[in-house]
């Protein structure tokens, strides 16, 4: 059988590489069952039944890591890019430590995926930015190919919702005590730059003390009051404003004391928030979220299985980031380690957004619209109920 | 059930007593017998279609290859007291090689590649590595060595693979979905949680499926493990990932 392995010329292989170059390759995971059970559905196709949950359970941990489909985005100036949606398909329940070995390696596979595909840049959504958050080890060789985690414009996203819901409230962001939670993360600690200079003061919440004692530092450096703590009890006032940006495998995050009518963003993928907890006052919003006005498009079609949003064309402003730098033809880790976004980096990274028409998405939480503009109202958004947990 | 094919070992086989779970392994046997014996045929057939007495020579090296798997399989099972059945006929067997014969009718010895290397070994590969990991004392041994000279096959046939790819990648994918429609759907009915339309034809009794958790398997775990095998070995030939997952999303469970 040896002479039929006849060699492929160079001219194949060149064309079939360029068939298959992409400019930008979105990584991501899936945070509920019930999403993943629909991306299976749309897989599947409409003519063939859904697959109970059960089985969906017990075929999903064994798809290995790899492109779902493609991805196309144009800009506000007309310019368009294409790219692909890699799942690292991460079981939803298998988010915590425990799975941290095998979690990562799907993440590296999906990444050498990606880099097998030509794409130029790869934005790493949810957990598979921990690939580049201080692992860089762990990436897989790659030319061509950069990474970002895309935390620079879900920081802009977060901090431009809060604002904004500020002034729909009529609040003044200045008399405020902001608190974050997993504020030493990337995209806490990115937050905590950009809105401590314009708050009253800031409560930091993260599990590492060192981490918090180095950001509050820093933070208070510039004259700002800064109050620390490890455990939510500990803190000494009432906040009026929350940030929820920790890594949490569910959403199980109880907040406990805040201020009355607080304004709370959870930016968490999956959710912070416990959707039970008691908040009755509060007005809670979905933070990190962009709006593309020049649309996105999914082949196969993933409309609103992908995106699960009750606006049109909104996504993480982590996939956005890549997006946004492919369509700039930037093609540079632009988010890369943690702990390194600044004020100047979110401007910068806001600037390109908007000049590709990618600005901060409406805001809503799981009742659904806060604002009313572009609701998603096609029926291929198929049975997303607005339930913490499967609205990313 | 008599065997459709008599086994010849020259091996000494020391037969113990039967041990506790002989007959769930006399099923799972004479899955892996069949499977072999049926690869054997199917390189058999391969040679008559190869141009190249090179190709006729590795048709027929491959076709007693996969013969030493089934005696080594046979003579596991004189090994725990049980005599491995075979039936190339059976259910899921009869219609698999009706595909594969279907291809050597058209002369198309690509297609009997894709089949035979890419579908049935995959299957065999994962399952065979699962097996060899739960099954005791050289019961296991045999099963992962076999696994592993299994892949040493898939390795040969990819390269030729990915070259006849290289020159129509549309024409080449189209030929591996339509080969997939015809053997993928029979091979995951195989590993189904439950076989829905009847008895397989190789079990020496009642369906042996919901008994592998006895032995450390699960129709669950095999199936997942084949899949998986399947898509990684389409990716290696170069398939698109969102294709193949479209492919293997709309198999039957």
């Amino acid at each position: 059988m040896g002479r039929a392995a006849a060699s492929v010329t160079a001219l194949e292989r060149r064309t079939l590489e360029r068939r298959t170059e992409v400019d930008f390759a979105l990584i991501g995971h899936q945070e509920s069952w019930r999403s993943a059970a629909d991306v299976l559905a749309v897989l599947r196709g409409a003519e063939r039944a859904r697959l109970p949950d059960e089985e969906i359970r017990e075929i999903f941990p064994w798809i290995p890591p790899r492109a779902v489909c493609n991805v196309e985005i144009a800009s506000a100036t007309g310019a368009k890019a294409r790219g692909l949606y890699i799942d690292c398909f991460i079981p939803p329940d298998r988010l915590d430590c425990d799975y941290l070995h095998d979690n990562v390696g799907r993440v590296r596979a999906a990444a050498a995926c990606a880099i097998n595909r030509g794409a130029r840049i790869v934005s790493l959504g949810g957990f598979s930015s921990i690939l580049i958050e201080g692992n860089f080890d762990q990436l897989p060789e790659r030319s061509g190919t950069v990474f970002t985690t895309g935390n620079t414009l879900t920081v802009a996203f977060i901090v431009q919702g809060i604002r904004k819901m500020c002034a729909l409230d009529g609040r003044e962001i200045s008399k405020s005590t902001l608190l974050i939670i997993g504020a030493t993360g990337d995209v806490g600690s990115g937050c905590a730059r950009c809105l401590t200079p314009f708050v009253k003061r800031v409560m930091l919440c993260a599990r590492n003390a060192e981490r918090l004692r180095t950001l509050a530092a820093e933070l208070e450096a510039d004259g700002s009051e800064v109050e620390i703590a490890t455990r939510l009890d500990q803190l000494p006032f009432a906040a009026d404003i929350v940030i929820c940006a920790a890594s949490l495998a569910s959403p199980s995050l109880r907040l406990g004391r805040i201020a009355p009518e607080a304004i709370i963003c959870d930016a968490g993928y999956p959710k912070n928030l416990n959707p039970r907890g008691d908040m009755t006052d509060a007005r809670v919003f979905f933070g990190g979220l962009g709006q593309i006005a020049g649309g996105l498009s999914f082949m196969p079609d993933f409309k609103g299985v992908l995106n699960r949003h009750p606006f049109l064309d909104v996504a993480h402003g982590c996939l956005l980031e890549g997006m946004a730098l492919a369509l700039a033809r930037r093609f540079e880790p632009f988010s890369q380690g943690r702990g390194l976004i600044t004020r100047e980096r979110v401007e910068e990274i806001e600037t390109i957004a908007t000049l590709h028409g990618i600005h901060l998405a409406p805001l809503f939480n799981a009742e659904g619209p806060l604002e009313g503009m572009r609701v998603l109202t096609s029926n291929k958004r198929p049975e997303v109920g607005f339930a913490p947990g499967n609205l990313k | 059930m008599e065997s459709l094919v008599s086994l010849n070992c020259a091996e000494q086989v020391v037969c113990s007593s039967p041990s506790p779970n002989a007959s769930i392994w006399q099923d799972i046997l004479a899955q892996a017998v069949t499977g072999e014996l049926m690869a054997a045929m199917n390189y058999s057939a391969l040679s008559t279609i190869c141009d190249d007495p090179e190709e006729v020579a590795d048709a027929l090296e491959h076709a007693q290859g996969e013969q030493g798997h089934a005696a080594a399989f046979a003579a596991e099972g004189r090994k725990i007291g049980v005599d491995v059945p075979n039936n190339i006929n059976a259910r899921y067997w009869k219609r698999i090689r009706e595909a594969f014969m279907r291809s050597i009718a058209e002369r198309d010895f690509m297609a009997c590649l894709i089949v035979q290397e890419i579908m049935l070994e995959s299957f065999a590969v994962a399952s065979y590595t699962r097996v060899g990991k739960a099954a005791p004392g050289s019961l296991g041994k045999t099963f992962a060595a076999i696994a592993a000279e299994e892949e040493g096959h898939i390795e040969h046939a990819m390269e030729i693979l990915r070259a006849e790819r290289a020159r129509d990648p549309q024409r080449f994918d189209d030929k591996v979905y339509r080969l997939h429609l015809e053997v993928m759907n029979t091979l995951t009915e195989m590993v189904a949680k439950e076989c829905r339309h009847g008895q397989c034809d190789l079990c020496h009794s009642s369906c042996v499926k919901p008994s592998l958790s006895e032995v450390g398997l699960t129709t669950v775990e095999l199936r997942g493990a084949s899949l998986q095998q399947y898509l990684k070995t389409l990716d290696a030939l170069g398939l698109p990932g969102e294709v193949t997952l479209q492919w293997v999303a709309q198999l039957p469970v």
